[in-house]
């Protein structure tokens, strides 16, 4: 009996072990819209048993265990998905389909009519301040730099962003989402102002032409959203100098890094430079700029993030020229600009809620006078003195939905107030234009997204309201490939320049409508865009007689009954040290058809700011082995045409003709810089020079951006650069901070 | 019953004994394959592996620990393949597993905060430029602390080295300085006793590897 116990024990604990250990197992596959996903991880709920998907999505596992059992289906891009089973003694083969997790990562952009550089969109990242100042021919300056971008032209003689045959004025700069009224310096005419703000001060852009947010408006045809730095990473000083500037500056990190404030200011001067080369422009005063800048930036414990940065800059120049006028020898103009800055936003999160609220003051000063000379005897001076006060609040809350989408509203004020004093001339021009605006990211899939958005706007000095809907969508076509749509209507209105009379007038419009398709890969970005522009509602001017002694026209707005049209193709090809080693390198091609009635124009004409072809490259190397930064550029573009109008008086009523007109030849450029970075990784050095040096034009192409005519068009002259070909030497010196490591991770 | 109650609690006894050699053994066993993987998908495998254990042993802080070191191995090497697309959700899934790991293992865990550290490299490396501010400063930062907090761990002098060794020398790094590095990295190794059987005990080989190239190639 004692045995049989024994034995019937021994076959009851051999079955529990064979049973324990008899194997079952499970099988299957997971996929995604009927393809294999790779990498999944398939587990047996609190068991160590499971394992992972191979290539074709098939799993295969073996389990000793028994009873209902859950398993899971987990991986990164793809929701958890929990199956249970009911493990037995037979196999068990399973399938199971995944669902797409909506990620930021993966969701597709819409990115018809932008490039930005920030660093969610590395594979589109473009002119970060690094790339803006390894661009050969563009000065250091974010608004040179994007004219090696397609669709945007290099005019020359005026400053401004020329976008898709837009004026420079039909462009808008924003910094922090707070309208920079003045971002270029005060100029006379012929010679284009420069960026006032430093290219270091950002971290990063958007640069659209065209089909931007509801977030923006007054601008017809492009936006560039600058997006300041935040906190320094540490404490540092910093000097710049060359044979035309001096500057100084420093950022001091608080202990806590949750403060920090610093200044700058500079000082430069052309006249020494004027003795070397040979310049086009005859400046009886060199160009001369004072300019300083502070900013601070802090933290507060609630985790909101407050970031101020003033600036103050003043410029001066006198330019002689041949007089065109019978009579006169020469005539001159004096310019003295002043211009002050500031900047002041906030920034917090509540919550699902973001709040951003930015306000911006500006006040510009620019005073001319206009004389005469004949026989050494300059006439009087008459004098053409603008300032202008500029008040601009912008507040928006957004509020996430999901991880991709979210939803965002706020109100905007821009208040302008403007005097100009010419002779016997006062204009005082005062304007209040009100924004509401709201906005709606909607991310569908990883691979659909739309954008739908609407701007309403009020102008106190139109009396009129406008309401512009924009929409815009993406869809992934293929891993690399995207592609988007986007529509807009845009208002702006008319410059107060050439109200110089009273005319009843209303916002200018234009509808955009922009096609993109763009591969986007490790290092190359491939981008193909067509576009179609309608202007309606343009200003129609006519000139007021200028004064004999100078020629600049004056003109003024009539009604509201210009249009036009502008339509392209761009293309733009980055290799970023993907193809050629250390050699990142980028081509831009933009066709331009554009005609447009507007402004004195007597018909429908080709602008004269828009050139029907432009090439242009850019290509740099870093050599490690030198320290040495090497970069070309080159821009090619088509003559534009030129014309002088002129208007007449027929019964009363402002008839404008055409007295000359012609086209321009070909603009060409080619330049050349190189940096050196002598101190690089040298870990007990204590400054951190750069040294540049700069060659624009290095073939002398002679180009000429436009003319100008006599009071009765009889005589004319070319508007040509100040100088040809410009050679640039300098240092930039930094304590504290190794601002070569910039280099250097751009370079590794 | 006397008996029967002593194999009944013998019986628990083994079982439970059982299911803690079981723990050892998979670990022992998945712990090796480290040293086996070489592709990304081997990485993935194995990541998936420690994570499957992490969800049993929830009490554990080092299968969260491995599975973070896995999706590391994985990132670096895409990274070796210049694929630095993908190494942001590659980094954000060790930091995941990291944060399960520091959460049972404390926060003065040097092995931890060297992962940290890694995956931050890997971050900066999407965008060297424009995050060598940011991911690059964490991840000294988290080396700092690694360092500190166990100054004789081989792995920080490994990594450490690593980093001189593929700075070029005009950034301040060499070959010959990583190389001395490797050694220094090579003693610890030598010097070093993981705490049991299981804990981080990784680096060793690729510390001799170095050290091993022929001479002409190391320069």
């Amino acid at each position: 009996m004692k045995t049989q116990g024994q034995n019937i024990l021994f076959l009851i604990l051999l079955l529990i072990s064979i049973m324990g250990y008899s194997q079952v197992k499970i099988s299957g596959k997971v996929s995604f819209k009927n393809k294999g996903v790779a990498g999944v991880n398939v587990t047996l709920k609190e068991t160590y048993d499971g394992t992972t998907t191979d290539a074709q999505g098939n799993f295969t596992f073996e389990t000793s265990e028994k009873g209902t059992h859950v398993i899971t289906f987990t991986h990164p891009k793809y929701e958890n998905i929990e199956r249970t089973v009911s493990i037995e003694n037979q196999d068990i083969s399973l399938n199971v389909d995944l669902k797409e997790q909506i990620s930021e990562i993966d969701a597709v952009v819409v990115s018809a009519g932008s490039i930005e550089a920030s660093d969610k969109k590395r594979a589109t990242a473009l002119l970060t301040p690094i790339d803006i100042y390894t661009t050969a021919g563009a000065d250091g300056q974010i608004s040179s730099a994007l004219t090696y971008l397609p669709g945007v032209q290099k005019v020359g003689g005026t400053e401004g962003l020329f976008i898709r045959g837009g004026t420079g004025t039909e462009s808008k700069i924003f910094m922090d989402g707070s309208l920079i009224n003045n971002y270029f310096s005060n100029s006379v005419p012929g010679i284009a102002g420069r960026d006032q703000f430093n290219t270091s001060l950002f971290k990063g852009n958007i640069f659209s032409s065209g089909g931007y947010s509801a977030l923006y408006g007054q601008a017809l045809s492009g936006a560039l959203m600058l997006e300041s730095v935040d906190l320094p990473d540490e404490t540092s000083y910093n000097f710049g100098i060359s044979p035309i500037f001096l500057s100084a500056g420093f950022q001091k990190l608080g202990d806590n890094k949750n403060y920090s404030y610093g200044a700058t200011a500079g000082y430069s001067l052309l006249s020494l430079m004027q003795k070397v080369f040979k310049f086009n422009t005859d400046f009886v005063e060199a160009p001369q700029g004072l300019n300083g800048d502070l900013n601070f930036r802090f933290k507060t414990k609630s985790g909101g993030f407050f970031k101020y940065y003033g600036m103050f800059n003043s410029n001066k120049m006198g330019v002689k020229s041949e007089s065109l006028e019978p009579g006169y020898d020469f005539s001159l103009v004096k310019l003295n600009g002043k211009n002050t800055f500031h900047n002041l936003s906030f920034k917090q999160k509540f919550g699902k809620y973001l709040l951003n609220v930015g306000g911006s003051y500006s006040y510009n000063r620019s005073d001319l006078h206009f004389s005469t000379e004949t026989n050494d005897i300059e006439s009087n001076r008459s004098q053409l003195l603008t300032d202008g006060n500029y008040l601009n609040f912008k507040a928006v809350l957004e509020r996430k939905i999901n991880r991709i989408s979210a939803v965002r509203g706020g109100i905007e004020l821009n208040n302008t107030d403007e005097n100009l004093n010419f002779e016997a001339v006062q204009k005082h021009y005062k304007d209040l234009i009100s924004s509401a605006f709201m906005e709606t990211d909607l991310g569908f899939s990883n691979a659909l997204s739309a954008k739908i958005g609407v701007r309403a706007e009020h102008s106190s000095f139109l009396g009129k309201n406008n309401i512009a809907p924009r929409f815009a969508i993406a869809y992934r076509l293929a891993k690399d490939w995207t592609t988007s749509l986007a529509y807009g209507l845009f208002y702006q209105n008319p410059e107060s320049k050439y109200i110089n009379g009273p005319a009843n007038l209303d916002f200018q419009k234009s509808q955009h409508y922009i096609f993109q398709v763009q591969r986007a890969s490790e290092g190359r970005t491939l981008r193909f865009e067509a576009f179609y522009k309608k202007y309606d509602q343009l200003i129609k001017t006519f000139n007021v007689t200028p004064d004999k002694e100078q020629n600049q026209q004056i003109q003024t707005a009539l009604n509201n009954d210009g249009y036009g049209y502008a339509k392209g193709v761009e293309f733009f090809w980055r290799d970023n040290k993907k193809t050629f080693e250390n050699i990142d390198y980028w081509i831009s091609y933009s066709y331009l058809d554009s005609k447009r009635d507007f402004l004195n124009y007597p018909v429908s004409l080709q602008p004269s700011f828009a050139a029907q072809h432009t090439l242009s490259a850019v290509a740099k190397r870093f050599i490690p082995e030198w320290k040495l930064g090497v970069n070309l550029s080159y821009t090619y573009a088509k003559g534009r045409p030129y014309y002088d109008i002129a208007s007449t008086f027929d019964n009363g009523k402002a008839i404008n003709y055409t007295r000359n007109e012609g086209r321009l030849k070909d603009y060409n450029a080619l330049n050349f810089s190189i940096n050196y970075l002598p101190n690089i990784g040298k870990k007990d050095a204590r400054s951190f020079p750069v040294f540049v040096l700069s060659v624009s034009n290095i073939l002398g192409s002679k180009n000429v951006y436009g003319y100008n005519f006599s009071a009765d068009g009889s005589r004319s002259s070319a508007i040509v650069p100040p100088v040809n070909t410009f050679v640039f030497i300098g240092a930039f010196i930094s304590f504290g901070v190794d601002k070569t490591d910039d280099a250097i991770n751009n370079n590794l | 019953m006397k008996k029967y109650l002593l194999s009944f609690a013998l019986a628990f006894v083994s079982l439970t004994a059982f299911a803690q050699a079981n723990y050892d053994k998979i670990m022992t066993e998945k712990i090796a394959k480290i040293e086996t993987c070489k592709t990304p998908e081997d990485f993935q495998t194995l990541a998936n592996d420690f994570q499957r254990i992490g969800s049993k042993e929830s009490t554990k802080w080092l299968p969260a620990y491995y599975a973070a070191f896995s999706y590391i191995q994985k990132g670096r090497t895409l990274m070796r393949d210049g694929k630095m697309q993908e190494l942001d959700v590659i980094a954000d899934q060790a930091e995941k597993h990291l944060s399960m790991a520091q959460n049972l293992a404390g926060a003065d865990n040097a092995e931890i905060h060297l992962l940290r550290k890694m995956s931050y490299s890997l971050r900066m490396m999407v965008n060297p430029a424009q995050r060598y501010m940011t991911d690059g400063a964490r991840a000294a930062e988290e080396m700092n602390a690694a360092e500190k907090l166990d100054p004789a761990n081989p792995r920080v002098a490994l990594i450490k080295a690593e980093d001189v060794y593929f700075t070029p020398e005009q950034y301040g790094g060499s070959k010959t300085k990583g190389l001395e590095m490797f050694k220094d990295a090579q003693a610890k190794f030598n010097a070093y006793k993981p705490k049991t059987a299981l804990d981080p005990n990784w680096g060793k080989a690729e510390a001799d590897y170095f050290l091993s190239m022929p001479a002409e190639k190391a320069k």
